[in-house]
């Protein structure tokens, strides 16, 4: 359900994208015109797909990773390293989570110089990734346990 | 250091994701030398993903997705076989020739194998051709899809070093086509000696003309969208949304196959692709920040210069490196990681980074080829049902010719630098 929604907010953030951009060219091109702020709305949109992109993978699995040791272990020590890898997960993204905080408590409210927006709806998307990430780790971690006591 | 690389080996041998497996190990050696230094952690790795010229990412990957939901392979297939169909081991020459086209479209090895294999394997394998043979020449052509313009992995390249991407597009051309080259001859020797068929039919100049104008609008894509770039005309971002509405105009006016339910298919997995890439470029980039801080770089650049190497011997062992390496360490991440290490001593020796650029990716598309870990490889399993390691037995003769192509360029640099030279300068 939630990655059915990340999904297709991903598919409208990327088609967006598109369309802005393509907009940009014409403009420029057929009316010698710009749209203040529209790159950096792209730009922003673009995070904006990295950081909940990379969250729906975790869940997904889809990461690019280096399997050919795990793969040669026994499904016992399989789910044993299965389980160290989403608890290093769980680790790295509260890390950065609540550096984040931090960060966004410093620097979120100053303007960005084109749009105007305060920098925290950029940034933002971070810590809201990252949990969404941890949300999925849990995820995992569950069918980990399920396929274990299978 | 030792940690940090010592720790990285580590997370990436249990199957921790590249990109969290370089945050990691960058935030443990936080932890142990420089705990203050961890509040720097979410700024870079925003700063890695803030870039407007990393937007083209996505896009390009979108447009090779869309050309692909068209189903334009098969025309293509149609197209080459008309041209080189009679002669002795057709149907393995029109795989290497569909792939120099298609590469010119999809900007991406993974998608040239999974459309042409689709295709041409199954059908080569009805003729006589032994399956490994087939499936090997796809996974070897399709390198193609890295090298010739537009290529995803020279946008990548172009971003982490600061360099034209016109200018690497521009540099990526006569490799593309000497890999062609040596593939079509290679093709040639292995089917007389095995007698693989000729296809039949015979072909007027008539034909040749009607299925030119017929995909006349396929072939100009390339030139389409790496012109404008080349000429100024747009940027590598602007580039790629006109590759993506060309792509949909061709689609859906055209070849009328592209529904709304292909085009989301292809912005999910386009998005999906890219956010996978974008998040390793964000974490490398703090690994990187870390190896900056510890001077890696720059000492490394200091033990090149004291070996006293010439400028070609340099590349071989640079060649060397990122074969082995290649093998083992996905394209993306590959890129990532040797260009801000190895850059600064190739610009030290006054090698081109074009040149670097051009000859990292043809060896990283060797490696995508190359067990364990090979992008290519893996695809072309699914598709074949064969082992990687047989696929990989019938791709062996077809990378010579990428070594060679290696080779040549490290000879004759010029190769790569006169056209952008030309063109650009």
């Amino acid at each position: 359900m939630l990655t059915e929604y990340l999904e297709k907010t991903l598919v409208g953030f990327l088609f967006l994208i598109f369309s802005i951009t393509l907009v940009l060219v014409l403009l420029r091109y057929v009316f010698n015109q710009s749209i203040t702020g529209a790159n950096e709305i792209v730009t922003i949109l673009f995070i904006y797909t990295t950081a909940l992109g990379s969250a729906v993978s975790i869940g997904k699995n889809e990461h690019i990773s280096i399997n050919v040791f795990i793969n040669s272990l026994s499904p016992k020590n399989y789910n044993r390293i299965k389980i160290l890898q989403v608890l290093l997960l769980v680790i790295l993204h509260t890390i950065i989570f609540f550096y984040c905080l931090g960060w966004i408590d410093k620097a979120g409210g100053y303007l960005m110089p084109a749009t105007g927006f305060p920098r925290i709806v950029a940034i933002g998307i971070i810590p809201i990734g990252c949990l969404l990430s941890l949300i999925y780790c849990i995820k995992n971690f569950k069918n980990i346990i399920n396929e274990i006591s299978k | 250091m030792t940690l940090l690389l010592l720790s990285l080996l580590v997370f990436l041998t249990i199957g921790v994701p590249i990109a969290y497996s370089l945050g990691l190990s960058t935030i443990l050696y936080f932890l142990i030398f420089n705990i203050d230094l961890l509040q720097v952690v979410p700024q870079i790795l925003f700063a890695g993903m803030d870039s407007y010229t990393l937007i083209a990412l996505p896009l390009f990957i979108l447009m090779g997705q869309l050309m692909n939901e068209s189903r334009i392979t098969a025309r293509l297939v149609d197209y080459c076989l008309i041209f080189v169909g009679k002669i002795r081991g057709g149907l393995g020459l029109v795989n290497v020739i569909s792939s120099m086209l298609f590469g010119g479209i999809s900007g991406s090895s993974v998608s040239d194998t999974a459309s042409i294999g689709s295709i041409l394997i199954p059908e080569m394998k009805k003729r006589g051709y032994p399956e490994d043979y087939a499936a090997g020449l796809t996974v070897a052509s399709s390198t193609m899809g890295m090298i010739i313009p537009p290529s995803i992995p020279m946008v990548l390249y172009a971003v982490t070093a600061q360099e034209s991407v016109g200018r690497l597009f521009l540099g990526g051309v006569f490799p593309g086509i000497i890999v062609g080259l040596l593939q079509l001859c290679i093709t040639i020797w292995i089917s007389n000696k095995n007698s693989y068929p000729r296809e039949d039919g015979s072909v007027s100049i008539k034909t040749i003309l009607t299925m030119t104008a017929k995909n006349s609008y396929i072939l100009f894509m390339p030139f389409f969208v790496v012109g404008s770039v080349i000429l100024g005309v747009a940027t590598a971002t602007e580039s790629a949304a006109l590759g993506v509405f060309y792509a949909l105009i061709i689609g859906v006016f055209l070849i009328k196959s592209l529904q709304l339910k292909r085009i989301y298919r292809a912005l999910k997995s386009s998005v999906l692709t890219s956010a996978k890439i974008m998040i390793i470029i964000a974490f490398s980039k703090i690994f990187i920040w870390v190896l900056a801080y510890e001077r890696i770089p720059d000492q490394l650049s200091e033990s090149v210069s004291a070996l006293g190497l010439s400028s070609t011997s340099m590349l071989l062992l640079f060649v060397i490196i990122i074969l082995i390496s290649g093998t083992f360490i996905d394209v993306s991440p590959a890129i990532l990681l040797f260009t801000p290490v190895f850059l600064p001593s190739i610009v030290e020796m006054g090698i081109s980074p074009i040149l670097f650029g051009v000859i990292l990716v043809i060896g990283l598309a060797v490696g995508a080829c190359t067990p364990p870990v090979g992008n290519c490889l893996n695809v072309c399993a699914i598709i074949t049902g064969l082992s990687i390691g047989k696929i990989f037995k019938g791709a062996i003769p077809f990378l010579i010719a990428n070594v060679i192509t290696l080779i040549i360029i490290i000879t004759f640099p010029d190769i790569v630098t006169w056209l952008p030279k030309v063109i650009m300068d």
